[in-house]
């Protein structure tokens, strides 16, 4: 557990944190959020000593951060920052292998976990060898994040990890992360100003305005009741809509759909289900609902995958922005597990927000 | 032809004059210059200042220059001779040395330098890892502008006395001898050339490689 006790940062005689005392608990992501200038980098930067607090304590597991030796502190904590940071001169494998060689790792033990942590993102052994300069920005920000968790650190600390990457690849990082974490159980201190991450990514969200806690709370509450008119404006006007992230696409699925082989599209109408995925050899060509067909609209529509843990929002957001309806659920271990529809996920938004303005 | 296969002997020796004194004042420039720099990147008021004296010495003309310098180390008896002209030929050099190791340690991104603090290093191990095989290209840009630069302004100091390569040329001027001043002018060109180009293949190869172009 992470314990700020009375933590203040002042710049000459103004407070950017002042009198903060949180709990972070292990194994969660915990979402520092609020406007730029509320001390949320400064409190994250505060608990690898980057930044010296001005009053107050902070105890990881009982123990003052200050009764450790500074370089010492650092390399058990994992880092991750926007700018990602990685060493232009390094390869990808000594960027990653940094922390472990300072804790002065043996070189078989170094390796086999730069090639576990290289699985674990993602990314093809061959692209060990390559520089930062070869890599995309999402394969950038995994290699981050690789190399702050080299150390096999308890903590994490990331300060607007994804922020610079478009949306889509954001999207995918944060389900990847999402993912890792699942196994990993860090306890992560996660600082951002997107909304739709904090309450996507967030166990609990703790809510910061010039410097002071306004809310500490876990995202299903943040959504419910906001403390104050500042929350609310934070969570915008269509909180209701972001409760959605919330709620697992996997659990609105629907399963009355049939793989079929190209030539057998003629005979879709004799079939029973409302939904085709088309397969031609080992490709999926793509989908056709039976609606449509009968209508007689007999082109393929193009076939969406999402990952079983995608929530209800990004499939929406991502239906919309490809102009599809239909999103199939496809497991790595298990394969296609069926699929879901634009309308029924909006049927699920109506039902919420009825729910809840007849509370 | 004739004056330079008659005088090789000769022509050797002030060729070697000549780069001594310019490898010594540039090795010292070099090391003060990246201390310098590493010095004056913590602080861009300081930057601007420091930077801005090492222009304005830049900016006295040579002869000048060695005017000064005769003047003020003549009292101990220093005033003529090799140590004015290192000294003027530091002075000149530090100029383009500080001016680019600064440009490349204000250069790197910030991001770089954070992440490597924020995962344990230590300030020596930053500027040692991260900061110094981060500049090179500059460093060594910067180096090879102060080699040509000193090797011009080593030709007048043989004026105040420090020999080399500057004697073909006051020397034939004075006794109008073409041949000498060419063949002064020719070794100097060449020996500017070569060396820059070899300076320039030493930097190819210490530059790390996920950083060349």
């Amino acid at each position: 557990m992470i314990e700020l006790i009375n933590l203040s940062k002042k710049y000459k005689e103004k407070y950017v944190v002042k009198n903060l005392n949180l709990n972070f608990n292990d194994g969660e992501i915990s979402v520092l959020i609020g406007p730029s200038g509320c001390g949320k980098t400064t409190t994250l930067k505060m608990i690898n000593r980057l930044i010296e607090p001005s009053e107050g304590d902070i105890k990881i597991d009982g123990k003052s951060i200050f009764d450790f030796d500074e370089i010492n502190l650092r390399r058990g904590i994992g880092y991750v920052i926007q700018e990602i940071g990685l060493f232009p001169h390094y390869t990808i494998f000594d960027n990653i292998s940094l922390v472990p060689k300072m804790l002065g790792w043996d070189n078989k033990k170094i390796e086999k976990r730069v090639n576990e942590l290289a699985e674990l993102i993602n990314l093809p052994k061959s692209y060990l060898n390559r520089y930062p300069k070869e890599l995309s920005g999402g394969e950038k920000q995994r290699v981050g994040v690789a190399r702050a968790l080299a150390g096999d650190p308890k903590i994490l600390l990331m300060d607007e990890p994804f922020g610079a990457i478009d949306p889509i690849n954001r999207k995918s990082l944060q389900d990847f992360f999402i993912e890792i974490q699942k196994t990993l159980k860090k306890t992560v201190i996660f600082v951002t100003h997107d909304i739709m991450e904090a309450i996507k990514l967030g166990d609990k969200i703790c809510v910061l305005k010039d410097g002071e806690v306004v809310q500490f709370d876990n995202p299903e509450n943040i959504l419910k009741n906001p403390k104050n008119e500042f929350v609310e404006n934070l969570l915008g006007a269509n909180r209701n809509i972001l409760r959605l992230s919330l709620k697992r696409g996997l659990d609105y699925i629907k399963k009355d759909y049939k793989i079929i082989e190209n030539f057998e599209i003629e005979k879709i109408s004799s079939f029973s289900e409302s939904l085709f995925i088309v397969k031609e050899n080992e490709d999926f060509k793509g989908y056709i609902l039976k609606n449509d067909f009968e209508k007689g609209r007999k082109c393929l529509r193009n076939i969406l995958f999402i990952n079983e843990n995608t929530n209800l929002l990004d499939a929406i957001i991502l239906l919309l922005n490809r102009g599809e309806k239909v999103l199939i659920i496809k497991c790595i271990e298990r394969g296609i597990m069926g699929y879901l529809k634009l309308d029924d996920m909006l049927k699920v938004f109506e039902k919420e927000e009825y729910e809840l303005s007849n509370k | 032809m004739d004056y330079f296969l008659n005088n090789l002997n000769n022509i050797l020796k002030r060729t070697y004059e000549h780069l001594y004194i310019v490898i010594i004042s540039l090795l010292i420039s070099i090391f003060l210059g990246i201390i310098i720099s590493i010095i004056i990147s913590r602080n861009k008021k300081l930057a601007s200042i420091v930077i801005k004296i090492i222009s304005t010495l830049f900016t006295i003309p040579s002869l000048s220059l060695f005017g000064i310098l005769i003047t003020i180390f003549s009292p101990i008896k220093l005033g003529i001779g090799k140590f004015p002209g290192i000294i003027a030929l530091i002075i000149y050099t530090l100029l383009p040395i500080v001016r680019n190791s600064y440009t490349a340690i204000v250069s790197i991104d910030m991001g770089v330098i954070e992440s490597a603090k924020g995962m344990g290093m230590k300030r020596y191990e930053i500027i040692k890892k991260i900061i110094f095989p981060l500049s090179i290209p500059f460093i060594m840009a910067g180096i090879r502008n102060g080699f040509v630069l000193g090797i011009g302004v080593g030709v007048i100091a043989f004026l105040i006395g420090a020999g080399g390569l500057g004697y073909y040329i006051f020397e034939g001027i004075e006794r109008s001898n073409n041949s000498m001043i060419i063949t002064g002018v020719i070794i100097i060109s060449l020996l500017s050339i070569l060396i820059n180009y070899f300076l320039y293949l030493i930097e190819n190869y210490i530059t790390p490689k996920g950083i060349r172009k």
